[in-house]
């Protein structure tokens, strides 16, 4: 058997391992339901910004602290803390990505995706 | 349509843009159908040339129109009013070019007819012109029907640049489009702000040269494999391929050189999917021209060079579908918005698999039978509802195919490789960075396998790749410095170890003397197993990219004795491995300055919730951060862009404070495209110092922070015990209590009082008190206010709500208690000029090389 041989199989090895072992440790695309379900795993939650709940940032206590509340795709609403800033623009957002996972009744965020209206699709009006 | 002169548009522009892009378009499909003949027929030669002359003049043609129009503000035309506007800067004119699918494609395509010149240029009246040029021609036909525009059988094709506003499916909605004079009244949408950064006016022109420079050791290759001839092509594309590999690799770092001054998510390296798949083709490209080298001083290799020059320019094409066609979703920040031409972009890359296989088979039965297969299966796919079946068995039988044809045709190497010899290590090299290019490729493409496969993956975080990457840095540094010291074929292992121990032995040195204090003795040393794992892997990389820089550095001293002709590779790598280490030390050391002190701390999570990242600071208050003492000190507004002008001072012995420079963060207030945050940067010599502005309010007006007037009041709804935040205290309803008992005032109900107690602590821990009184006297509520102006807060007590023994209160805040502020993130990026000086020594060291290879071919011509 050649050398090279060898390497091809181990090549062919490492990428099988890669693949197992990353789709365990990945997060994914869930609901609130799931992620309450497991508090431990991070997972990606998409929904809307319920408008109806207050929104709290308070930078003068804690700048890194926004809680706002969030209703996933499945219609399930739950209170947010996200550890950031509070995002420029947010309420402008039509649909919103967190990454996080729950504690106890909430969901913590450590990283938020926004998804604010098309800005080619606006309906401006630049007359008048 | 109704009377168009009404309107005053000029539509002869467009009708010239138009007629240009037809023109391209046909043009392109007869200088391909032509090459294509004058393989086997050289009379038709001249047709062929004079049709890609005649592209080449179509596309200038578009673009000059595209620019024309631009330049000139007409509005009536969607790419223009989308993409420019009269207000912006005319020096961004390039960016608006290029900000849409349209022009960047266009981009493309111009730099793939001005190669295609200098190649036709370079081959004339070689063997190699008419089927190198046939794929040239061919790859333009596709590119150039990016732009068509029309509709085939109900399905667009391409997208035309030149259509009004009213032709277009999007904006034809507009309500001003039914006024006849509209054009005297409108204004474009302007370009993203985020664009208008000078290295968005040179980034996406060396990026694609880069790709289009993919394209040329692509079409050698295809040509060779049509020729049957898969040797001699090898020399002549080198040049060419390590051309790419320097345009390409200087338009990646570009990009994220735009990134780190432009965009705020705090790096130059995001492994966004749009930064990926430029650079997995760079990576492929590499390892494509390190086997030629094998091939050139050695033989062999040449199956490995023919499948990765294709598999480049393939992943070109990927990559283009990948960013172009919507599959990414949320997965990027960046991709190009959807254009509905997915099926278009899959077909297209589907196209150049299928063409390359059908070369590579060199049997008429076999190719016919490829053939069939595929247009069975592209038959399946149309006809039944099972097209991801259909691509994935297609695929499948592409790839065994393509491994047939190796066995079948291609020659094999009859004795073992020696250990003791360059090319075994070069190659290893190579399958290295192509493996971490598999890997890479794998991530990127997570949301097509939820595509593909129904699942729901998240896209891989940054420490992911990160974790995964390192391990192949540290085998390809390593390799990277030693290969060189071995000859081609054998060397002798003795006198080499002796050779490369020295440097090996210096570098490991200085890399443990500096790993040790900045990965295990601080006070951020690792404490979780990953963390530890990190801090081993980092502090290896760490040494042996040092050790390919002093290798590299002493082969090219001692061994090539300073000859700077033959110097390329040495000082490559050197760029490389100070890229590498530049980017490992100003990664893994980023230091967070802007720590808030907040006594709330919620997280309990681990260090991805961390919630002391960003600082408050309040407009005219000094405070710490890191060695400075910085001051907000005001906000001024150019423009759309606000800017926050904070200033940095450091304390002298006297306790006094000496400015010493000022960073003006800003937001860009865009009406239409948002508020968009760009970093100020402080730059020395060791160091960057990064900061944005993550939350501010963005008005200027400043007289209402001086009123003594009141905010309107917020009400809140609680019990004994509760807490209500203003913004500079904590509040607690700490008791109540009554001048009656409920039985007295049930009996005789005609005074109540009912005091409630509220505890206010401010920042500084001091305690203030409030009693705010309800009062019913004959009924009538009177509810009595407290102040506490300390805190310039204002109570009033005004309703007992019985049912649930909740009580009211609202709380109003003088407007002065609003102090403008602003919150800010910065960081410290160590050592990143290593970075950016790897980048300038390996595009020079890539630039000498292309230099000695064009003399080499000259010499042997």
């Amino acid at each position: 058997m050649k050398k090279l041989h060898i390497i091809g199989l181990l090549v062919i090895g490492i990428a099988i391992a890669v693949i197992l072992v990353s789709l365990q440790n990945t997060s994914t695309y869930a609901d609130f339901t799931e992620a309450m379900a497991n508090p431990e795993k991070e997972y990606h939650v998409v929904g809307k910004l319920d408008k109806s709940q207050p929104q709290v940032y308070e930078p003068k206590i804690n700048p890194d602290e926004f809680r706002f509340t969030m209703s996933d795709n499945a219609g399930l609403t739950k209170s947010v803390v996200l550890h950031k800033s509070k995002p420029q623009d947010f309420d402008k957002s039509e649909q919103i990505v967190l990454i996080g996972q729950m504690q106890g009744d909430e969901f913590h965020a450590n990283d938020i995706l926004m998804k604010c209206p098309s800005k080619y699709n606006e309906a401006g009006n630049p007359v008048n | 349509m109704e009377n168009i002169t009404d309107f005053g548009e000029r539509i002869w522009a467009g009708q010239t843009g138009h007629f240009f892009i037809v023109l391209s378009f046909i043009s392109a499909l007869l200088a391909c159908i032509a090459f294509v003949l004058s393989k086997n027929n050289t009379a038709y030669l001249k047709l062929a040339r004079i049709s890609y002359n005649l592209h080449g003049f179509a596309v200038i043609g578009i673009a000059g129109t595209l620019f024309f129009m631009l330049f000139n503000h007409f509005f009536e035309y969607q790419y223009v009013y989308q993409h420019s506007n009269t207000e912006m800067n005319m020096k961004y004119i390039l960016s608006c070019f290029w900000e849409g699918q349209e022009g960047s494609f266009l981009l493309w395509t111009f730099w793939n007819v001005v190669l295609g010149w200098i190649l036709r240029w370079q081959l004339r009246n070689e063997e190699w012109e008419a089927p190198v040029m046939s794929m040239v021609a061919l790859v333009q036909v596709f590119l150039a029907s990016m732009l068509l525009g029309v509709y085939v059988f109900g399905y667009k094709i391409g997208s035309n640049p030149f259509l009004l506003l009213r032709e277009h499916e999007e904006f034809n909605k507009l309500p001003f489009l039914q006024i006849p004079n509209y054009l005297e009244k409108i204004d474009g949408r302007g370009l993203n702000p985020l664009l208008m950064n000078y290295w968005m006016t040179i980034h996406p022109p060396t990026l694609f040269l880069g790709f289009a420079s993919v394209m040329v050791p692509f079409a050698f290759s295809l040509a060779a494999l049509w020729n049957k001839k898969y040797t001699e092509w090898q020399a002549i594309a080198l040049p060419w391929t390590y051309f790419g590999v320097l345009v390409l690799g200087v338009g990646i770092l570009m990009g994220g050189a735009w990134a780190y001054e432009a965009l705020s998510f705090g790096g130059f390296w995001a492994w966004d999917p749009v930064e990926n798949s430029s650079l997995v083709p760079w990576m492929v490209l590499v390892a494509a021209a390190h086997t030629m080298i094998i091939n050139k001083n050695k033989g062999g290799s040449l199956f490995t060079t023919h499948f990765l020059t294709i598999t480049a320019f393939l992943l070109i094409l990927y990559s283009t579908f990948l960013t172009r066609s919507g599959v990414l979703g949320n997965a990027s920040v960046h991709a190009f918005t959807d254009l509905g031409m997915t099926g278009q972009l899959l077909l297209y890359l589907l196209s150049f698999v299928f063409l390359s296989v059908l070369l590579l088979i060199r049997d008429v039965l076999f190719r016919t039978t490829y053939v069939i297969l595929s247009l069975l299966t592209l038959a399946f796919a149309a006809f039944y509802d099972y097209q991801i079946i259909a691509l994935i068995v297609w695929f499948s039988a592409s790839a065994i195919i393509t491994a047939i044809c190796y066995t079948l045709y291609f020659p094999k190497e009859k004795e073992e490789e020696q250990l003791y010899s360059r090319e075994f290590w070069m190659f290893l090299g190579s399958l290295l960075l192509i493996l971490s290019a598999m890997i890479i490729t794998y991530f990127t493409s997570v949301p097509v396998i939820n595509k593909l496969f129904g699942t729901a993956y998240a896209p891989p975080k940054v420490p992911v790749y990160n974790t995964w990457v390192v391990p192949f840095a540290i085998l390809i540094m390593l390799f990277l410095a030693g290969a060189q010291f071995l000859k081609y074929k054998r060397t002798e292992s003795k006198p080499l170890l002796k050779r490369i121990s020295y440097t090996f032995v210096l570098a490991l040195v200085f890399g443990i003397v500096a790993s040790i204090p900045l990965y295990f003795l601080n006070d951020t040393a690792a404490n979780t197993a990953s963390e530890k794992w990190n801090a081993v892997s980092y502090s290896i990389l760490l040494i042996v990219s040092l050790y390919a820089v002093l290798a590299n550095a002493d082969y090219w001293m001692v061994v090539l004795r300073g000859k700077l002709r033959k110097s390329g590779a040495s000082i490559a790598h050197i760029g490389f491995a100070l890229l590498i280490l530049g980017a490992l030390i100003s990664t893994s050391k980023k230091v967070v300055l802007s720590k808030n002190t907040s006594t709330r701390k919620v997280s309990g999570l681990g260090k991805d919730y961390d919630d002391t990242k960003s600082i408050l600071l309040t407009r005219g208050d000094t405070l710490p951060m890191g060695p400075y003492f910085v001051t907000f000190s005001g906000k001024r507004k150019t423009g759309m862009d606000v800017f926050f002008d904070v200033d940095y001072f450091t304390k002298t012995k006297t306790g006094e404070l000496n400015l010493l420079f000022r960073l003006s963060p800003k937001v860009q207030d865009n009406p239409r495209m948002g508020k968009a945050p760009d970093p100020d940067t402080k730059h020395y010599l060791n160091r960057d110092l990064y900061t944005h502005v993550t939350y501010a309010d963005l008005e200027v007006d400043t007289t209402r922070a001086n009123s003594d007037a009141y905010a309107s009041a917020k009400n809140f709804i609680g019990h004994v015990g509760d807490t209500i935040f203003s913004s500079n205290a904590i509040v607690v309803i700490d008791s109540l209590y009554s001048n009656l008992s409920e039985q007295e005032y049930e009996r005789n109900d005609s005074f109540l009082v009912v005091t409630s107690v509220l505890r206010c602590v401010d920042v500084m821990n001091k305690v203030y008190f409030a009693r705010p009184k309800f009062i019913i006297q004959n009924n009538i509520i009177i509810p009595k206010e407290d102040v506490v102006n300390a805190l310039g807060l204002k109570f009033v007590f005004w309703k007992i709500n019985p049912e649930n023994g909740s009580i009211e209160i609202t709380m109003s805040e003088k407007l002065s208690n609003n102090k403008d502020f602003i919150v800010m993130e910065a960081y410290v990026f160590p050592y990143i000029n290593i970075l950016w000086l790897g980048c300038l020594v390996m595009a020079f060291g890539t630039f000498i090389a292309i230099v000695e290879r064009v003399r080499l071919l000259k010499r042997s011509a």
